[in-house]
């Protein structure tokens, strides 16, 4: 599957604003059946030229620095990426098992489990959702087919509402109130396998806005996407869950970055020197070609 | 006779080791020697002494704030030193040192090799548990060339009466400066004693850890810069007295700013750069952009002038990790296959539970070991403790730790319970053994790691030994190493042919400015509101000279307080002499006299570093002179005692600022302070009192609150007129009080201060005043109205603008750098 993306983000300020620096997870990575193929970078005003570097969990990071005054800021990320993620098959290990291999994982390299296995900063663990996830993480249960089960309970029990929730909501307020986005779904379903000892990351990116013929539209097209990624032990590696959409990821979504929470894997993170407020606006478009 | 009466009261606990009486019940010789000596001075002359130590300590502004409070406290200084001999001292020495030694190396190997991880020799998991890993330091060689720069290890004598580490802090470790400053205050008391019993030197340390900051610039003069978390962190105090100690600049993270991979103080004279920061902020609360988003007190961009080597901070962050208890576990054998040796001074046995076999271990002797978080200092799932003993738990509790133990067990350590040996604490006039912890310090200088000989000791007041941090009731003590022989006098004085000379300190940063700005500004108001204060309580005092004094004048003067927001409007029916109160020292109005010092003393508070003790005392002493007795009714007359002696220490602190400060360009904005607040106050006050409908007794009034009446009388004898008070009030260049006299010494002022860009042309400030001494120096007094007094009193609140625009952190109409997170 090939798409092209254009993600569109747009500040206006109350007041003029001296000088932004920030970084920027806009470039989707290539890995795992992901292939980038073109990436562009414009900002209005222009940006000086970004540097970039590779941050700890593969990431692409693009620095922002805008030193002309402005009153509003646009930045446009434009890429096409081709994915062709091999479908999971055959039965994946116990999930016991799993836990205690990623204890003993001799790494620290961004694929790591060893990173995904702790309460993060704007993720803490908490036991309701531990107890959530051991109906479906049973005694002996293969990790993969527990992980798709408590995908899909997850989008059951929960309601999509993009009027509850905040960014900085943390998870068990989400979790009580059964309401939420993708960020929310994420991180409840990242904090209940971090819980039972499971490695679990969080994840960024888009999905198709347009679905294929006969097919329901997906929810959060229209905007960034999030999911969570579930180590599966050494030979399966990372796999990822959306529990929005009740689906293992294949190739609808297009990753952008991973990181323990989102603070690791926020698109832009960026600091202004003004005195006013701000308003956001966002577009994403993922078209397929 | 004292001395045996001490010994034979002082009883050691039953099975655990103390400082002074061995196991066999005898007292040690140099314990004995310190202890007579003691004993030797009567009653009334260690009360003195004492009383001396605490009025050193209240002086010198030593203080500590709890988490969570907003004044600070008095520094609890325990009464006795804790003594260590210099063979004894020796062995800890070398023990810490290897401990550094070996954390230096697992630091280097974790965030570059990664050999410790691969071999399995430290478990990934046992890294990552801790917040204080920074993944994105990962492959970054430090700048300064090392992870550690000042490493501090809390120690105890454990019941084999050998020493052992209880924890490591390679963070940012605190505490050194407060050790040196208790060592000023014991020394100073005792000093006989000190000197008798060759307490071996602190200076020395101190001087090594300065070279080693500076050997991690790569400039040979670099710029070393103290990191604070700022005025409300716990320890603030100490960081202030290290800056001045140590001769560093004290900044917070608004003062840095990093541009192209380096990092710079925002100064008068533009950006400098910085070379090293000695970082006193946790690694996460660093950087906003890469870490903290929430941190108000890092610097954006810090992370990455690591990463291209613009700056070294120290200790590198990321080194954090290593205090988790879980690291513990792995150290003994690290140091084999690091070192190829054994800890020299062991650690307390712990057990990570993220290991089966270990985890096992723990579950089984659950009731005789202590439970720990793994990570960090919360046990997860047993709110508030940091640390339980299994046999002290409910049957509920028990079980819910068992199973959490099972199911996490990455998240906690089981470790054998230690007894910490007991040392003498002074009770009156007696001992008794009490439990303490000694941080020992170690820096890794030029001539390789050095350790402080001495340390910071919390003594505890409670016989239980696991809670010994600086809160209730814990008292720090100075710590005696003892040499064999006579120690040489050392200070932190170097060789002369090391230094050159140099008349003035660098470039101010924008932060001190801005505060020794605002200090002059609070103080002069102060000073001003006291006198406003003092004119309207001796005007009520007088009940029988109603016709002389006159009813507009009263209310002009309650007028001013209103005003100036140091009276509610309300409060005046209630009388002058209640307004005079209430100016005087309401806490709830921002413009009283007492709210005023306040503010003062709160943008001192923030470049304390820059000022004399004595300076600090008397700041602080101003408020509780002019509010002696919160809540006591107060008559007119005592109001004028009360305003008589806070201008009196006023006039203390101006003489101290005119005699003592240097005339450099802190001297400069403190003045230029002072002069703008006194020269728009005067306008007002003129507009008020010598305005169009002026009569004698307002006339009277304003002479009286710019202090000029027997200049006036001496210069005028046909009595008070309009056009003369205007005159000396605003015109006279002869009159320290006049506002053409504050616009001359601004003027002058500026002109020493350093230009951003060298084209002739005249910065805002200096533009301002150069046209408004003109425009003073031409005017008539004759010719004034209240429109053109206004004026004047308006050009100079536009030059405070210019002044913060151009001089400090945010200028007008700037504000903060907020983060933004754009995630939708």
């Amino acid at each position: 599957m090939n798409y092209t993306i254009t993600h569109v983000t747009r500040y206006s300020y109350r007041a003029t604003v001296e000088l932004t620096t920030g970084v920027l997870r806009l470039k989707p990575v290539s890995r795992d059946g992901q292939v980038l193929e073109r990436f562009t970078l414009r900002t209005d005003p222009p940006c000086l030229p970004p540097e970039e570097r590779i941050d700890p969990f593969g990431n692409a990071v693009l620095s922002l620095r805008i030193e002309k005054p402005h009153r509003e800021l646009a930045i446009e990320a434009s890429s096409r990426v081709r994915i062709d993620r091999p479908p999971v098959l055959g039965l994946s290990p116990p999930w016991e098992e799993i836990a205690a291999e990623a204890l003993t994982f001799p790494s620290l390299a961004f694929d790591s489990p060893a990173l995904g296995l702790f309460p993060s900063r704007a993720l803490s663990l908490f036991d309701k959702a531990t107890a959530y996830a051991r109906e479906s993480f049973t005694a002996g249960r293969p990790v993969y087919e527990a992980a798709m089960e408590l995908t899909s309970r997850i989008r059951a029990d929960f309601v999509y509402d993009p009027e509850a929730t905040e960014v900085s909501t943390p998870a068990h307020v989400a979790f009580e109130h059964r309401h939420g986005v993708c960020q929310d779904f994420a991180n409840i379903m990242i904090a209940a396998l971090r819980g039972l000892g499971l490695p679990a990351l969080y994840v960024s990116g888009y999905i198709r806005t347009t679905p294929p013929p006969g097919k329901p539209r997906l929810a959060g097209a229209d905007a960034s996407h999030a999911w969570a990624s579930v180590w599966c032990g050494a030979s399966l590696g990372w796999l990822d869950f959306d529990p929005t959409n009740a689906l293992a990821i294949q190739n609808d979504h297009v990753e952008v970055a991973r990181g323990r929470d989102y603070t690791d894997a926020s698109p832009i993170e960026s600091m202004v020197l003004s005195s006013g407020s701000h308003e956001l606006k966002v577009e994403v478009d993922v078209v397929p070609v | 006779m004292r001395l045996e009466a001490w010994t034979k009261a002082y009883a050691p606990l039953p099975g655990i080791p103390d400082e002074f009486v061995d196991a066999d019940g005898r007292s040690r010789p140099h314990w004995r020697r310190m202890l007579a000596a003691f004993a030797a001075f009567d009653q009334s002359e260690l009360r003195q002494r004492f009383a001396a130590a605490d009025r050193r300590i209240r002086n010198r502004g030593l203080s500590y704030r709890v988490v969570g409070e907003k004044d600070e406290r008095v520094w609890p200084m325990g009464r006795l030193p804790l003594l260590i001999t210099e063979a004894e001292w020796r062995r800890i020495a070398q023990g810490v040192a290897q401990r550094a030694e070996l954390l230096e190396r697992v630091l280097a190997d974790v965030y570059g090799g990664g050999s410790l991880i691969a071999s399995g020799a430290l478990p990934a998991a046992a890294v990552t548990g801790s917040v204080d890993y920074l993944p994105s330091m990962h492959g970054v060689t430090p700048p300064g060339g090392r992870g550690l720069r000042l490493y501090a290890v809390d120690i105890g004598r454990g019941p084999d009466g050998d020493w052992w580490a209880l924890g490591d802090r390679t963070q940012a470790p605190s505490g050194c400066g407060y050790a040196l400053e208790n060592r000023l205050v014991v020394s100073q008391v005792f000093s006989d004693l000190y000197s008798q019993l060759n307490v071996q030197r602190l200076a020395p340390f101190f001087r090594s850890l300065g070279a080693g900051l500076k050997s991690g610039g790569q400039r040979s003069e670099p710029r070393i810069a103290i990191l604070s978390p700022g005025p409300m962190s716990l320890t603030y105090s100490e960081q202030a007295y290290l800056a001045r100690y140590l001769g560093f600049l004290l900044v917070e993270g608004d003062d840095l700013v990093m541009r192209e991979g380096r990092v710079f103080v925002r100064t008068i004279a533009g950006l400098k750069r910085c070379d090293v920061i000695w970082r006193h902020v946790d690694a996460d609360w660093c950087d906003p952009l890469e870490l903290n988003a929430s941190s108000r007190i890092g610097v954006p961009g810090m992370l990455e002038a690591i990463r291209q080597g613009g700056v070294s901070v120290e200790n590198m962050p990321g080194t954090g990790f290593i205090e988790s208890r879980a690291m513990l576990a792995f150290l003994p054998a690290l140091a084999r296959g690091l070192l190829g040796e054994d800890l020299m001074m062991p650690n307390t046995a712990t057990w990570w539970c993220g290991q089966p076999q270990e985890r096992e271990r723990v579950l089984d002797e659950f009731d005789s070991i202590s439970i720990a978080p793994a990570f960090g200092n919360a046990l997860p799932g047993m709110k508030g403790r940091s640390s339980v003993i299994g046999e002290e738990l409910s049957p509920r509790e028990r079980a819910r730790l068992r199973d959490a133990i099972a199911a996490r067990g990455m998240d906690y350590v089981g470790q054998e319970v230690v007894r910490l040996s007991t040392t003498p604490r002074w009770v009156e006039d007696g001992i008794e053994p009490r439990p303490f912890v000694l941080r020992v310090y170690c820096a890794a200088t030029p001539d390789g790691w050095r350790v402080m000989p001495g340390g910071f000791c919390r003594i505890s007041d409670q016989l239980d030994a696991r809670a010994v941090s600086m809160g209730q009731g814990v008292e720090s003590a100075d710590v005696w190493v003892l040499a064999e022989n006579p120690v040489e006098a050392s200070s932190l004085l170097p060789s002369a042919d090391s230094v050159r000379i140099t008349r003035l300190l660098g470039n101010l940063p924008s932060r001190a400015a801005d505060n020794l700005f605002w200090f002059g500004r609070y103080l002069e108001r102060t000073e001003a509101t006291l006198r406003v204060v003092r004119c309207l309580a001796a005007r009520s005092v007088d009940p029988d000279a109603p016709v002389r004094v006159g009813r507009q004048a009263l209310d002009r003067l309650m007028g001013v307080l209103v005003g100036w927001g140091a009276v509610d409007a309300a409060a005046l029916k209630d009388g002058a002499a209640e307004a005079s109160a209430q100016g005087l020292r309401d806490s709830v109005h921002y413009g009283s006299a007492l709210s005023l010092a306040r503010s003062a003393r709160a943008a001192a508070s923030v470049i304390r570093e820059r000022l004399t003790n004595k300076t600090w005392e008397l700041i602080g002493r101003l408020e509780t002179v002019i509010n002696p007795s919160p809540g006591r009714r107060l008559s007119a007359g005592e109001v004028v005692d009360l305003t008589e002696e806070g201008l009196t220490v006023i006039a203390a602190l101006s003489g101290l600022f005119d005699e003592n400060f240097n005339r450099g360009a802190g001297w400069v904005f403190y003045v230029m302070g002072r002069c703008v607040e006194r020269g728009a106050n005067t306008c007002r006050l003129l507009r008020q009192f010598a305005g169009a409908d002026a009569t004698d007794q307002t006339l009277g009034v304003m002479l009286d609150l710019i202090d000029s009446q027997i200049t006036y009388s001496s210069r005028y004898l046909v009595g008070v007129a309009l056009a003369p008070v205007r005159d000396m009030a605003l015109l006279d260049p002869f009159n320290p009080r006049s506002v053409v006299f504050q616009v001359n010494r601004i003027d002058e002022g500026i002109a020493t201060l350093p230009v951003l860009r060298r084209d002739g042309i005249l910065e805002e400030p200096r533009r301002l005043t150069t046209a408004l001494r003109a425009d003073l120096d031409t005017e008539r007094a004759e010719m004034l109205d209240d429109a053109r007094i206004l004026a004047i009193e308006q050009r100079l609140l536009l030059l405070a603008n210019a002044i913060a625009a151009r001089y400090f952190l945010h200028g007008a109409g700037q504000g903060r750098a907020e983060k933004i997170t754009g995630l939708a």
